[in-house]
């Protein structure tokens, strides 16, 4: 009851900060005061990640290729994707130092993280896939912790890049090829496209294509769609600000004051909210994909299953 | 222009860089074997080897518990069998006791008939024995009061069926 009451709260106060937020918009852009956005160092900009090196060569190159940007070697996206990496590898060797048969603190919150996330891909994948489990989390920690960096202001969320989502989408549809082969075999999952009839092989080749865009664009579009919105709502909020404190002295009307606070409050939707979803949806579907090419041992057809078992046996 | 500025804008948002896919992937792999390593397969085995623990504690005390119903099932049979034994026990001691008893007494009341019966034979025989000596010492006496008498000796062997009739004759008297 009591939690039922702060959802419905909540929901009223985003909803009200939406229609707060939309109207500066429209004030400010009545009275033109959003100021065109500049390269100005913004974190997050419609602009792509800032490149820390890159080789001219290779840039003149590939302005000549429509969506490849191969001059640009090192960008804030790597930094933060190395930043993910460390922090993850660091509370992994801090947090689950001294585990102890009987757990207390930490260890509790942990073990019951980790059995939900093994419950999850069971249920989601079936119990022959348990030992997808550390991808998943790997995956899903990397997702959350990428899009939360970019709260932190002083990296970009690793996950607004299309990059770094679409690397991860390929890595999920390499794992449903992989397995399909597999399991049922090149020519089995060949033929796979021509059905349930043979006119719809172009739609299934389109749809395996489409399958990584979409995933990575979602994710991608999701994390940058709310930087921009952000970074949007500050400008606004800045022209709002000087509209409203116009009639103090030039230094001090200066000062967007409404800046502080009401985006603290989009941030709750933009990144945390939408961080988890995305991550979770990102998971869930490569589970879902994953779980699809990998059908419990009794479905695989038997002279594939035969071969794997005795790939199984040479490998043990 | 405008139509060139887009593009670039749109480029620069959507790219794809490769070098940032290449770090994407290292990065991820490093996180999963680390992570699997570090973190995923030693909290699962815990929690596994944890779980399998419980189980068995769980089961080896449904298994202790049937042991001991079955136990206590059996003490009560054995104990109400104890009961009923000792029981019948009880009643056999208390009829054969009973019966005991009987054959005492009647034992008893025999030995003392046998007892009774055998004074009155011995009385009998002593009265007779008495009886005898009486009757002989009188017939001596009255032959010699007879031989007194008729001055003769009388002979016992002559006059004895005389002598017996008249004892005879003065026992019937009296």
């Amino acid at each position: 009851m009591k939690n039922k009451k702060i959802i419905v709260r909540l929901a009223v106060l985003f909803a009200v900060l939406a229609v707060i937020s939309g109207l500066c918009l429209l004030v400010a852009l009545l009275y033109d005061a959003i100021p065109v956005p500049e390269d100005d160092g913004a974190l997050i900009s419609p602009n792509g990640a800032r490149v820390i090196f890159g080789i001219p060569a290779l840039q003149e190159i590939s302005e000549s290729i429509p969506i490849l940007e191969l001059g640009n070697i090192l960008t804030v996206t790597t930094i933060s994707l190395c930043a993910v990496t460390l922090i993850l590898v660091v509370l992994a060797c801090v947090l689950t130092r001294g585990l102890k048969k009987r757990p207390t603190g930490v260890q509790i919150v942990i073990e019951k993280l980790v059995t939900m996330l093994y419950n999850l891909v069971e249920d989601t994948m079936g119990k022959h896939n348990a030992k997808f489990a550390p991808y998943i989390g790997t995956l899903f920690l990397s997702s959350i912790l990428g899009t939360l960096l970019g709260m932190t202001q002083l990296l970009p969320s690793a996950t607004a890049d299309l990059s770094v989502t679409l690397a991860w989408a390929l890595v999920t549809t390499g794992m449903v090829w992989y397995n399909n082969i597999k399991n049922f075999g090149f020519g089995a999952w060949l033929k796979g496209f021509t059905e349930p009839i043979v006119v719809m092989t172009p739609m299934n080749i389109v749809s395996e294509i489409a399958q990584p865009i979409s995933l990575a664009f979602r994710h991608f579009g999701n994390v940058a769609g709310g930087g921009v919105l952000t970074a949007l709502i500050y400008a606004a909020l800045a022209g709002l600000s000087q509209l409203v404190f116009s009639f103090l002295p030039d230094m001090i009307s200066q000062i967007p004051f409404l800046q502080v606070g009401i985006p603290a409050f989009l941030s709750v939707y933009f990144d945390l909210f939408s961080g988890f979803v995305q991550a979770l949806v990102f998971s869930l579907l490569t589970m879902v994909y994953v779980g699809g090419a990998c059908p419990p041992p009794e479905e695989i057809p038997d002279n594939r299953r035969e071969k794997t078992e005795k790939k199984g046996q040479k490998a043990n | 222009m405008e139509y060139q500025w887009f593009l670039q804008k749109f480029e620069a948002f959507v790219g794809v860089n490769p070098w940032t896919m290449l770090f994407a992937w290292l990065n991820l792999l490093i996180l999963y074997l680390f992570l699997k390593k570090l973190a995923f397969v030693p909290l699962k085995r815990m929690i596994d080897s944890r779980q399998k623990e419980i189980d068995d504690m769980y089961s080896e005390a449904e298994i202790s518990r049937t042991d001991a119903e079955n136990m206590k099932t059996e003490y009560e049979k054995k104990l109400s069998e104890a009961h009923s034994e000792s029981e019948a026990i009880l009643k056999d001691a208390q009829r054969r006791a009973l019966l005991r008893e009987e054959e005492i007494i009647k034992e008893a009341n025999d030995e003392a008939a046998r007892t009774l019966k055998r004074a009155e034979e011995q009385i009998e025989l002593e009265k007779k024995h008495a009886l005898n000596q009486v009757k002989n010492e009188v017939s001596e006496m009255a032959i010699s009061i007879a031989s007194a008498v008729i001055e003769r000796d009388v002979k016992a062997e002559e006059h004895s069926d005389l002598i017996d009739d008249f004892i005879n004759n003065m026992g019937d008297e009296k």
